[in-house]
């Protein structure tokens, strides 16, 4: 019976937007959408090159609209949480009036009967913009474009970032060896997978040794020494990025284990200060219980034995 | 230019969720195309694979993918956020330098991860189709309206190659969606997407494929019936489908052309993953009535994202060395409503 994880992957984006786009951006906080004269077509949206030929683009921004008609349109019954409505709705190829080309954008038509290629559509803009696509919250079907009435007027200042903030849910099947790993942790265990031809053990994400091309499984499960040192390590300064809990500057390190010659990579340390923390320090597992009574690898702590002086232990990466 | 053929490959089979991770669905597929052709891990000289980390939901998946290629002795490895075609595009142009013999191009993805609308948006241009949350169905929703609407197909039309395809898939192990269907019955199902039905898409697939090519000499030395790489190359339109006349696919016709596709073939296998870009492929590429077009199914039977474009070169090359076939043309593609094309052309020992 396989284990599949579920997991939730934020991708919070922050980018830059240039002259071009940040311009279109900036002139839809002023309820404007803007073209770019290329040869005697408008593109909508604004690019920064002829997409036919490559060649940079004049910044000679023309305005189009607001209304438009549609050239194309799909219905999405059932939207995702990334959609701009949480309604069905209609995304619409929609060709502004003044424009050459199709911008691409939701159309709130309450009812697929009240699509068709050709409508008339005009911009249901947003009260509070920032300067994102999303300043128009929808086309509605019609000549006039609309306006809420807590209008929050233009950016004071032209718009150079935006945010785009998307999670996708995953479903995953756990790999037999992770099992293999995971059930040892929670028994207060480290375990290796060991090749049964070359013998080299493995304790990260391994499904096969990638030196025989054999596939590793339980059957393959040794134990590991708690006790090790430490060959080589590095010092993080956290910057703030979602999900990022540490706030003071912390240590990763990689740890030979003793008898069994396999290097576990990326451990955390405890009650070990930064400055301490060096090439060839005896090393000792610490571990934790949670509420359930399930162990957890908190990390290595000095052991207070002697350092070892081996100059290969500098050279052991994994 | 340098010969080079496909002398073996392997894939997994395709299902709607797998249990393997994707570094495993490799590994098989590994092992499958070596043997296939008759080598060992120890003679490929050269590695690609095709991958996307928003599919697998985990950055540098395509790190541990490496696993399954073996890293003794240690060989060169490249790696494509692509389809494996393009994989083996690269792998193709290594060796015209013509100082490796064998090299192995893979694809792989686990489809079935997450909810395909709120994945390929990611790929999509950051700024004015991503924050929509503008997904590939949606895309290729409004790609087949604009042929509706221009009169190039009929929603009948798109049932009809829905039904062809799955009933040819009935002959094939590899297919995941397969028999015979009604083309009235399948014109009276709901809207996945309007004017799509379920029909018009691809199912959700699990899957890896790989292929092994090897230069010339190393080629004959390896099969007794070497399929030869003739033509191959690839071409993109602007990304953002407003500025793009959808009516036809240019990047697909150029492809062709660069690669000496003249319409004249037995078989030809395109990623044509939604039922209206069938008939906009067939016209981009000149093919006649006489051209077997997706005799495996295509990817309406199965659709292993980052995989099914290597499978097209797979089916294709099955069809000159296995079915005594001479000309074939495999097709790939990549980005919303068909914005790259890659055309490779492939023929029998003579
Ligand atoms: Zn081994």
């Amino acid at each position: 019976m396989t284990t599949f994880v579920e997991s939730t992957v934020r991708f919070p984006y922050k980018r830059s937007l240039g002259s071009v786009i940040g311009y279109f951006m900036t002139a839809l906080t002023d309820r404007r959408i803007v073209g770019i004269r290329n040869g005697d077509r408008v593109l909508v949206p604004p690019l920064e090159w002829d997409p036919a030929t490559a060649e940079q683009l004049n910044p000679d921004f023309v305005d189009v609209g607001p209304a438009g008609t549609v050239r194309s349109w799909t219905w999405v019954a059932a939207p995702s949480g990334q959609h701009p409505l949480d309604h069905p709705f209609a995304f619409a190829l929609i060709e502004l009036d003044g424009a050459s080309t199709t911008l691409l954008h939701a159309v709130d038509a309450g009812d697929i009967s009240a699509m068709e290629t050709g409508l008339r559509v005009a911009p249901r803009w947003r009260a509070q913009r920032v300067g994102h696509l999303t300043d128009i919250e929808a086309f509605v079907p019609g000549e006039e474009p609309v306006t809420p009435e807590d209008d929050a007027g233009p950016a004071a200042e032209p718009v150079t970032m935006m945010n785009y903030d998307a999670s996708i849910s995953y479903t995953t099947p756990v790999p037999e060896t992770q099992l293999v790993f995971g059930k040892a942790f929670a028994e207060g265990r480290l375990v290796g997978l060991e090749c049964p031809n070359c013998h080299r053990v493995y304790t990260g994400l391994q499904q096969a040794c990638p030196v025989c091309a054999i596939p590793l499984n339980g059957t393959h499960e040794v134990e590991l020494p708690q006790t090790g040192t430490l060959t080589t390590f590095t010092i993080i300064t956290p910057v703030q990025y979602p999900g990022q809990t540490e706030t003071e500057p912390f240590a990763r390190v990689h740890v030979l284990t003793d008898d069994i010659d396999a290097v576990l990579a990326y451990q955390p340390v405890v009650d070990f200060p930064n400055a301490d923390v060096h090439p060839g320090v005896r090393v000792k597992a610490v571990w934790t219980t949670d509420a359930d009574g399930k162990q957890e690898l908190a990390g290595w702590t000095p052991t207070g034995e002697p350092d070892v002086d081996d100059p290969s232990i500098v050279n052991r990466i994994f | 230019m340098e010969p080079v053929a496909i002398v073996g490959w392997a894939l997994t089979p395709m299902v709607r969720r797998t249990d393997k991770s994707e570094a495993r669905l490799l590994f098989d597929v590994v092992t499958g195309a070596t043997e296939d052709a008759g080598i060992t891990r120890a003679d490929v000289d050269f590695s690609c694979a095709g991958s996307c980390d928003y599919v697998a939901g985990q950055a540098f998946s395509f790190v541990q993918n490496i696993d399954a290629v073996g890293a003794w002795p240690p060989k060169r490895d490249s790696h494509v956020e692509m389809d494996g075609a393009w994989a083996l595009y690269e792998a193709w142009v290594r060796l015209q330098l013509g100082d490796l013999d064998v090299a192995i191009a893979m694809g792989s993805g686990r489809s079935s991860t997450a909810d395909p609308a709120t994945i390929y948006p990611m790929e999509m241009d950051p700024y004015y189709l991503a924050p929509l949350g503008a997904d590939a169905v949606s895309l290729a929703a409004l790609q087949a309206r604009v042929l509706l609407d221009a009169g190039l197909v009929t929603e009948r039309d798109m049932a009809g190659v829905a039904a062809r395809t799955r009933a040819d898939a009935v002959g094939n192990p590899y297919a995941q969606v397969s028999g015979e269907y009604d083309v009235d019955a399948l014109l009276k199902e709901d809207y996945v997407r309007a004017p799509l039905r379920k029909h018009d898409l691809s199912p959700i697939t699990d899957g890896a494929a790989a292929v092994i090519i090897a230069r010339g000499d190393k080629a004959r030395e390896l099969s007794d019936n070497p399929v030869w790489i003739t033509g191959f190359a690839h071409s993109a339109e602007p990304h953002q489908p407003g500025v793009r006349d959808l009516r036809a696919s240019t990047s697909t016709a150029r492809a062709a052309k660069a690669a000496g596709a003249d319409g004249h073939f037995d078989v030809a296998e395109l990623q044509a993953a939604f039922t209206h870009e069938e008939p906009l492929l067939t016209a981009a590429l000149g093919l006649g009535p006489d051209v077997a077009v997706n005799p495996s199914g295509g990817p309406l039977a199965a659709n292993p994202v980052m995989a099914t474009g290597l499978v097209r070169v797979i089916e294709a090359a099955r069809q000159i060395r296995d079915r005594g076939k001479q000309r074939t043309l495999a097709h790939a593609t990549s980005g919303p409503c068909l914005q790259q094309n890659l055309v490779c052309v492939l023929e029998g020992t003579k």
